[in-house]
């Protein structure tokens, strides 16, 4: 099983499509977390309604968002075994190890290990956005001061001295927050690759694998959670919601129905071993010609 | 000794579709056994169940008595060359076979091996993506190579070869087969299946004909075709006289097409009499026992093209 491992972390990494993969996630981490940072709050520090800029609730929302990578690591997990037949590799795979069960369990094994790094890489772009977005706080207080008629070096000690002050108190928030959100985030994202590989097993055609994984995790779930939260705290997206301290106070504020962190994770992991063992016994059963 | 033993394989694709039909054959290590037959016959489905890849419907074929999923360690024991087998275009040749060494635990010095064997040292590097087909057959058997198996299976591999790589593959596979013969060895087993007839003759040593996903027939190729029928043809003037004169030594004539047909005659019969009786001769062919028409004879000329000669094998492309 170690070889099998091995050789499937080694199919992970020789090809770009792996990192075309990850650089998405990357960019669309900070598309999404500059424009929910200056959509709520403002660099003004805050309209009606919206947390502050800097504050603990703030830093929540932004990373908050980051949590839709785990739907990429859905589509890594579809990849990892769709792959294998859309470009005939699996021949050789299973001539190398023809007991297919195997080949699934390790393929499970780095599809989680490939879905937790997508989540580090994402909550490391969302610690670097944290400290930007502060950053760009303290600019835009210097240039406030300037245009208010103060004087170069005056605005500049006093920019100094508030930021001092807002710099240590947003640095914890973005801290605090941050180390509160990311284990979530991390282990969602590996749990939703899981889940894409068992759909990828069960489907085998990587089109059809990704359409149905996005399109039931984006519209199906999000339709039967509106009209049954009780059905819907069950379903893999909304189970990995759970797993999120900050999905359950910013997004929600408290009032989504969602299982405990440990029963959302059960959930997701589930749902992916069921496909994977369906698959297996079915799909991949069946006659490589 | 390797040994691969076939015995009521069977295999229905989707209900009615009889593939292979109570398959029984051998094969053995030492030579080149050659797998025949037109198209549709079966033959990459048999080889398919030998490779655990399709599940028969029922029977079996078993490596040294095992099914190949049950083998510990197939790919040191099963090296296959498929047609349908794939890359990863992205993946670079020497990255697709440190997979399979990855797998099977192979070090990676046999990776660079098996690429400098069949040629590829210098395209290890590059995309598969590029390979033009002869590459990517090299680069299949390099994979299969990998484990020095005892057992080679290869399914069409003259498929994309330029003819001088037919000729290597050839030799190759003949002294691959052979390797440890005489030095208490038995050898290894080498099964082609080819569609190329006339190749397959200067390849293999036993011959397993299929035909309609029956057994037409087994054994070696030498017993088969000397029971082939020969025949003797000359173009003559005098067709007349020759028949006549061919009946009058017992031997049997006959016109067609123009030529006269002197079945089961040898030339060295027939040039005398020709001379013997000054007839002129215009052109004489004889036709020795060759595979094609043992083929044919075997599977009925099934599959083959009207209209098209015996000779044009690209219509029994599988």
């Amino acid at each position: 099983m170690r070889r099998l491992l091995a050789a499937e972390v080694r199919k992970l990494w020789t090809v770009w499509s792996t990192y075309v993969l990850f650089g998405i996630v990357v960019v669309l981490d900070l598309l999404f977390g500059f424009g929910l940072a200056l959509a709520r709050g403002g660099r003004h520090g805050g309209s009606a309604g919206l947390a502050p800029h800097g504050s603990s609730q703030w830093f929540a929302n932004v990373f908050g968002v980051l949590d839709n990578s785990r739907l990429l690591a859905l589509v890594l997990g579809v990849l990892i075994i769709t792959g294998e037949y859309r470009h005939k590799t699996v021949t050789p795979t299973f001539l190398a190890e023809p007991r297919r069960g195997r080949v699934v369990t390790a393929k499970l094994g780095v599809a989680f290990g490939g879905g937790v790094a997508l989540g580090i890489v994402t909550m490391v772009t969302g610690l670097v956005l944290g400290f930007v977005l502060v950053g760009l706080k303290v600019h835009s207080c210097l240039t406030s001061l300037t245009r208010g008629g103060v004087q170069q070096g005056m605005s500049q000690a006093l920019c100094h001295a508030q930021h001092g002050i807002y710099f240590v108190a947003t640095t914890h928030n973005l801290w605090h927050d941050w180390s509160r959100i990311a284990p979530g985030v991390i282990l969602g994202t590996g749990l939703f690759a899981i889940y894409g590989l068992g759909l990828g097993a069960l489907l085998k055609n990587q089109v059809v694998g990704i359409v149905v994984g996005l399109g039931f995790t984006l519209v199906v779930e999000t339709i039967v959670t509106a009209i049954w939260p009780t059905i819907g705290e069950y379903l893999p997206g909304q189970a990995a919601t759970a797993l999120e301290d900050a999905g359950r106070t910013a997004f929600n504020g408290g009032t989504a129905q969602l299982l405990p962190w440990w029963g959302g994770a059960v959930m997701v992991l589930v749902y992916g071993v069921a496909l994977a063992l369906v698959g297996t016994l079915t799909t991949l059963r069946s006659d490589i010609t | 000794m390797p040994t691969i033993q076939a015995r009521g394989l069977t295999k229905r694709f989707g209900g009615d579709v009889l593939a292979v039909d109570h398959l029984d054959f051998d094969a053995l290590p030492g030579g080149v056994t050659g797998f025949l037959g037109p198209n549709g016959a079966g033959k990459t489905t048999t080889l398919r169940m030998l490779l655990g890849l399709v599940r028969p419907t029922s029977g079996s074929v078993l490596i040294d008595g095992h099914a190949y999923r049950h083998l510990p360690q197939p790919t040191m024991k099963v090296g296959a060359v498929l047609e349908a087998s794939g890359f990863h275009p992205a993946r670079t040749a020497r990255n697709h076979l440190k997979l399979i060494a990855t797998v099977a635990g192979i070090p990676f010095g046999r990776v660079d091996e098996c690429l400098d064997l069949v040629g590829l040292s210098d395209a290890g590097d590059r995309k598969v993506g590029g390979f033009s087909m002869g590459m990517r057959q090299r680069l299949e058997l390099a994979r299969a190579l990998l484990g020095r198996p005892e057992i080679l299976v290869l399914d069409e591999p003259a498929n994309g070869l330029d003819p001088q790589g037919i000729a290597w593959l050839r030799d190759f596979l003949k002294w691959y087969a052979a390797e440890g013969v005489g030095n208490g060895g038995e050898g290894r087993i080498v099964i082609v299946s080819s569609h190329l007839l006339s190749e397959a003759q200067l390849t293999v040593d036993d011959v397993v004909v299929l035909a309609g996903g029956r057994l037409a027939a087994q054994g070696k190729l030498q017993d088969l075709l000397s029971g082939t029928k020969r025949a003797v043809r000359v173009r003559t003037p005098d067709a007349d006289r020759l028949v006549a004169a061919l009946h009058a030594a017992h031997l049997p004539a006959s016109v067609r097409d123009g030529y006269v047909v002197s079945e089961g005659a040898t030339p060295e019969a027939v040039g005398p009499i020709m001379v013997e009786n000054r007839i002129e001769v215009h052109e004489m062919v004889s036709s020795t026992e060759s595979l094609e028409s043992l083929f044919f004879e075997l599977t009925g000329g099934e599959g083959m093209h009207p209209g098209h000669g015996a000779g044009l094998m690209g219509d029994f492309r599988q």
